[in-house]
C-alpha cells in the first residue's frame, strides 16, 4: 500500500455543526509511505474517529477513503484482515489489551497470527521499555503506561506500510516517549513504511516530515 | 494453519462466561430429545416385524372383504356374491384406493400332497386376484400359458390346520413351511361334468395369513375357467381393496351398515396401524425436544458471544479471521452434541436388550441397527452445522455493526 487518501472525509456527528478549517475534514488529505505525520487537534476534535476510519473499526462518516485509490467501503471481512494483519499497524488510543492475559500473551496473540517477531526480539522490546519484569503480570493489574508500552510493542508486531498511532504517548514519561518513539521509528524505517500519530499535546518524539491539523 | 498455542490463548479469552450450567442443559436435553427420537425409532423398526415380516405377500393396507354369512344366505334367499351396484358403491368410498374382485374356480381341483411314499388328497378351491395385488417378485409369481408348474400361496392357517389337527392324529409328519415350499402338489382339475381332466403341479410360493384361501396367477385362472369351467358367470364373493387408511372408522362403520366383514388378520392390521400412530407421536414429541435443545444452544453459545462481545471485537482488530474466533465456540458446539448423541445411543442399546427378549417372543426379528445411528448422525450434524452458521452470523455482525 502506498497511499491512503482522505476525499471530503466528515464524521457524521459533525455534520450538522460548524467546524473550524481542518486539514483533514472535508477536503482532500493524502498520507504517502515513507513519511511521517503528525496530527494534531483538541481533545474531541476527532482525531480517535480518523485512525478508527481509516481501520475499517468504524463507518460513521460522509466522504470516501482511499488506499491506493481503492474505496475501503468495498472491503469485504477478509480484505480487511488481510490488510490487518500485513499491511496497516494500529495503536488504539484504548489499548484494547486483554486484561485476563498476561502482558506478553497478548503481544504473542498478535504476534502468532503475524509470524512476525522473534521470542527474542520481543523480550528485548521488553527490556528497552523497561516492562521485562511485567513480562507474566496479567495486563489488567499493570499501571496504564506500562499497558501503554505493552500495546505500543504489540502494534508493531506485523508487517505493515503505514502505523496509526493514537496518541501512542500520552502516559509516559520523556525518557520513555523517546525509547518508544525509536522503536516505532525504527522500525517503520526498516520496512520503509509511513507513520501517522495523533497528539492532544504531548506527541511522541519522532521527526515528523510534515504536521496537519485537525 | 493457526498454530494450537494461539487457539488456547484464543479459546481461553472467548469460553469465558460460558456457562456450564447452561452446556450441561443443553447436553442433557439434547440427549433427552434424542433418546427419545432414536429410541422410538429403533423400537418401532423392531417390534414392526411382529405384523409385517410373516406376511408380505398382502400388505397391510389392503382389506379383504366379504358377505357376513347369515342362515338367510344358507337358504338361498340372499345372493353370496356382490352385485354390480354395491361394487361400485364401495368403489366410490373415500377410503378406496383401488379395487379388485377374487375370482373363482368353475371346476373341481383335487389337490395331492405325497411324502416318503405316503400321501393324502383332497377337494381344495383356487381364488386368483391380479397379480399387482400379490406382493412376490414376478419371477415367482409366474405363470405362462402351457405351463405345468403353478405358483400358490396358501393360507398359513392350512399348514397349522395339517400340522396340529390332521399330521398328529393320522401320524403323519409336521410340516415346516421351508419344507413345504420344496415339495410339488399334484393339481388334477376336472370340469363340473368329469368330462375333461388337466393336471398341474404346483409349486407353494408362501405362506400368508391374510388371506384364507388358495391363491393363484390369475392369468392360471382365466386359462383354467375357460378350459374346464361351465361358462356361467358368477357374481364375486370376495374383494380386495387397497385402503388409503388402514384402520379408519369409516371403514368399520360401512362395513357393518352393509353386512359384509373384512378377512385376515384384522388385529395386525389396526395393531400395526396404532403402531404407526404411537411411534409418529413419541418421534413428533422427541424431535420437538431436540428442536428445543438446539434453540437452548444458540441461546447459550449467543449469550456468551454476547458477554464476549468487546472481546470478539478487539480479536477482530487485531486481524483475526472468522473461523478461528469461531474455533473455540465450534470445539464446544460439537463435543456437547457428540457427548448427547453418544449417551443417547448408548442408552437406546441398553433399552434395546431389555426390550428385545421379550418382543422377540411375540414374533418381532430384531431390525438392522444402523438406521438409528445414521439418525442420529444426520440431526446431531444438523445441530452443529446450524450452531456453527450461526456463530459465523454472529463474528460477521460484530465485524458489520461499525
Amino acid at each position: 500500500m502506498e497511499s491512503i487518501e482522505l476525499q471530503q472525509v466528515l464524521p457524521r456527528v459533525f455534520e450538522s455543526e460548524r467546524i473550524p478549517v481542518s486539514d483533514i475534514w472535508l477536503t482532500s488529505a493524502r498520507f504517502l509511505r515513507e513519511e511521517r505525520y503528525l496530527v494534531e487537534a483538541a481533545s474531541g476534535g476527532g482525531k480517535s474517529s480518523m485512525c478508527a476510519y481509516i481501520f475499517g473499526s468504524r463507518t460513521d462518516y460522509s466522504g470516501r477513503i482511499l488506499f491506493d485509490g481503492e474505496d475501503t467501503r468495498g472491503f469485504d471481512m477478509a480484505r480487511w484482515q488481510e490488510i490487518r494483519r500485513r499491511h496497516l499497524a494500529y495503536l488504539p488510543q484504548e489499548l484494547s489489551l486483554f486484561p485476563e492475559l498476561t502482558a506478553w500473551e497478548n503481544v504473542q496473540l498478535k504476534n502468532r497470527l503475524t509470524r512476525y517477531a522473534s521470542d527474542r526480539m520481543i523480550a528485548e522490546w521488553f527490556g528497552q521499555l523497561g516492562i521485562d519484569s511485567r513480562r507474566d503480570t496479567p495486563a489488567g493489574r499493570m499501571s496504564v503506561g506500562q499497558q501503554q508500552r505493552v500495546a505500543i510493542i504489540r502494534s508493531i508486531c506485523q508487517p505493515f506500510d503505514f502505523i496509526l498511532l493514537d496518541e501512542p504517548v500520552s502516559h509516559l514519561d520523556e525518557q520513555n516517549n523517546r525509547i518508544a518513539a525509536e522503536l516505532i521509528a525504527g522500525e517503520a524505517y526498516r520496512q520503509g513504511a509511513g507513520i501517522i500519530s495523533t497528539s492532544v499535546g504531548n506527541h511522541i518524539l519522532i521527526d515528523h516530515t510534515s504536521r496537519l491539523k485537525l | 494453519m493457526t498454530p494450537p498455542a494461539m487457539d488456547r490463548l484464543v479459546a481461553r479469552l472467548l469460553r469465558k462466561n460460558t456457562s456450564k450450567a447452561r452446556i450441561a442443559g443443553f447436553i442433557l436435553s439434547n440427549f433427552i430429545g434424542l433418546a427419545i427420537v432414536l429410541g422410538g425409532l429403533q423400537f418401532f423398526l423392531d417390534a414392526r416385524t411382529i405384523w409385517t415380516s410373516e406376511d408380505s405377500f398382502i400388505r397391510s393396507d389392503y382389506l379383504v372383504i366379504n358377505k357376513k354369512v347369515t342362515s338367510a344366505n344358507t337358504l338361498g334367499a340372499a345372493l353370496p356374491g356382490f352385485t354390480t351396484d354395491e361394487t361400485e358403491d364401495l368403489r366410490k368410498q373415500p377410503w378406496v384406493r383401488r379395487m379388485a374382485e377374487f375370482t373363482s374356480n368353475d371346476y373341481r381341483v383335487l389337490v395331492g400332497v405325497s411324502s416318503g411314499g405316503r400321501g393324502m388328497s383332497t377337494y381344495m378351491f383356487f381364488e386368483s386376484i391380479p397379480d399387482d395385488f400379490v406382493d412376490v417378485p414376478r419371477s415367482q409369481w409366474l405363470y405362462r400359458p402351457g405351463d405345468s408348474v403353478v405358483p400358490v400361496i396358501l393360507s398359513k392357517d392350512y399348514l397349522t390346520l395339517y400340522n396340529f389337527g390332521f399330521a398328529s392324529s393320522a401320524g403323519l409328519p409336521q410340516l415346516s413351511e421351508g419344507l413345504m415350499s420344496s415339495i410339488p402338489l399334484s393339481l388334477t382339475l376336472t370340469s363340473e361334468d368329469g368330462t375333461r381332466t388337466r393336471r398341474f403341479t404346483g409349486h407353494v410360493a408362501g405362506f400368508s395369513n391374510r388371506l384364507n384361501t388358495i391363491l393363484v396367477p390369475r392369468l392360471f385362472m382365466e386359462e383354467t375357467n375357460a378350459d374346464l369351467g361351465s361358462g356361467r358367470p358368477k357374481a364375486p364373493s370376495r374383494l380386495i381393496i387397497d385402503t388409503s387408511s388402514p384402520g379408519d372408522v369409516a371403514i368399520t362403520r360401512y362395513l357393518e351398515s352393509h353386512g359384509l366383514e373384512a378377512a385376515g388378520d384384522k388385529s395386525a392390521t389396526s395393531a400395526a396401524f396404532m403402531l404407526r400412530v404411537v411411534a409418529g407421536i413419541i418421534l413428533a414429541i422427541g424431535t420437538l425436544i431436540t428442536i428445543l435443545s438446539l434453540f437452548i444452544l444458540m441461546l447459550s453459545i449467543s449469550l456468551i458471544m454476547e458477554k464476549n462481545r468487546d472481546k470478539i471485537h478487539s480479536l477482530i482488530m487485531l486481524g483475526y479471521d472468522t473461523g478461528t474466533i469461531a474455533g473455540p465456540y465450534s470445539s464446544v458446539v460439537t463435543t456437547a452434541s457428540l457427548l448427547a448423541f453418544a449417551l443417547a445411543a448408548t442408552g437406546v442399546i441398553i433399552l434395546r436388550t431389555s426390550y428385545m427378549a421379550p418382543l422377540t417372543g411375540i414374533g418381532a426379528q430384531p431390525a438392522p441397527l444402523w438406521i438409528m445411528p445414521c439418525v442420529g448422525t444426520a440431526m446431531t450434524t444438523l445441530i452443529i452445522s446450524l450452531n456453527i452458521i450461526s456463530v459465523r452470523k454472529r463474528i460477521r455482525k460484530s465485524f458489520n455493526n461499525r
